[in-house]
């Protein structure tokens, strides 16, 4: 029985539905249940939160966390649905640390606001950026250019003030 | 006719004794500088110097250590032995901007690093000289439709070679070397009077 299965059988109402994503034991779960399952998570010995994956689906968002247990060698994928408008779900910071930054890599580049998270500010853009880039609305018309300020921070501007050559 | 079959010894080589100033010049072998000399006295030191000036500019480009993405890589290959940009007096990457007359815009530049990669040229004391190394600093490359990255480092500083490649090989590095190394020894007034020819 693969790990996916032992949480459907574990938490029947949260775990929508169990499957294979890439030969990986895939559970889908309800966005209201991922913190008290992600706990059993741990204790089932998956230490290692690889990667959190966000992505635009036009009339849904998904995050996907990938696992991995360094004891038992093996593999689970845990995807939470959330909808359009407003894609909230409860952070993992508390259970694994390098949630932390993984989370803040998904609110910056795809908008997905994790409930609960410590820090909750972009990482790899400058504060003032306009929009989240990997959400299919994106403006991908304006562009914007950074410029440092006096004091060494980032200004955003989309004219490109400072920057480009007249 | 054979060249074996000709009489050396039948041709004198007959050498003038210089005399003159401008004969002794003319013993040196500037050619160029002797031309110039015969025909506007006035103006031989002036393009003299220009040219001094521009030999040792283009013989001693120091590139400032920077490096953006994995064209950098290819900067340290055209650096080390095999390729050993040394031949060119270039083998000394300061690390510091102003001891540097030379910088390569190796790899991506993003919009984060941009307002960076201007200020490092700024630092940079005159003459200085840009390189923009690969696709993504010519025209942003496969980013071009990016959110994130530069269309073109010549957008934010101005570029005298440009070297094409994703990363360009060392033997491209060199070629642009040798480019750069050309427009120097063109520039000036000795070459806008045509004396450097």
């Amino acid at each position: 029985m693969n790990p996916a299965e032992e949480l459907k059988q574990l938490f029947p109402d949260s775990v929508v539905s169990v499957g294979l994503q890439i030969k990986k034991p895939l559970a889908i779960i309800k966005k209201e249940d991922l913190l008290n399952v992600a706990k059993k998570v741990k204790e089932m010995g998956f230490d290692n939160l690889s990667v959190i994956t966000g992505i635009d689906y036009v009339d849904r968002f998904e995050v996907v966390y990938n696992f991995f247990s360094y004891t038992k060698k093996q593999n689970l994928v845990l995807k939470v649905i959330l909808d359009h408008k407003n894609p909230e779900v409860a952070s993992l910071a508390s259970i694994w640390k390098v949630a932390d930054w993984l989370e803040r890599e998904t609110y910056d580049l795809v908008g997905i606001t994790f409930g609960g998270h410590p820090n909750l500010k972009r990482i790899l853009l400058p504060d003032g950026w306009i929009g989240h880039p990997l959400q299919k609305d994106y403006d991908m018309n304006v562009e914007q250019f950074v410029t440092v300020g006096e004091d060494g921070e980032d200004i955003v501007s989309t004219d490109g003030t400072n920057l480009l050559r007249r | 006719m054979d060249p074996l079959t000709i009489d050396t010894t039948k041709i004198k080589m007959t050498k003038k004794q210089p005399v003159t100033a401008l004969d002794k010049l003319n013993d040196t072998g500037l050619i160029s500088t002797v031309l110039a000399a015969r025909e506007r006295e006035g103006l031989i030191l002036f393009s003299t110097i220009d040219q001094v000036f521009n030999w040792a500019r283009l013989s001693s480009l120091w590139p400032v250590t920077s490096g953006l993405a994995c064209c950098a890589i290819e900067m340290m290959a055209t650096a080390m032995a095999h390729h050993d940009v040394a031949r060119f007096g270039m083998e000394i990457f300061r690390a510091s901007p102003r001891q540097a007359d030379l910088m390569f815009v190796a790899g991506t530049v993003t919009k984060r690093m941009a307002p960076r990669v201007k200020k490092l040229y700024e630092m940079m004391p005159d003459p200085k000289w840009v390189i923009s190394v690969g696709s993504c600093a010519n025209t942003g490359g496969p980013y071009h439709e990016s959110y994130s990255v530069l269309k073109g480092v010549d957008l934010i500083i101005p570029v005298d070679v440009y070297i094409p490649g994703c990363p360009p090989r060392p033997e491209a590095w060199i070629y642009g070397i040798i480019q750069l190394r050309e427009k120097i020894k063109n520039q000036g007034y000795g070459a806008k009077w045509g004396l450097n020819k």
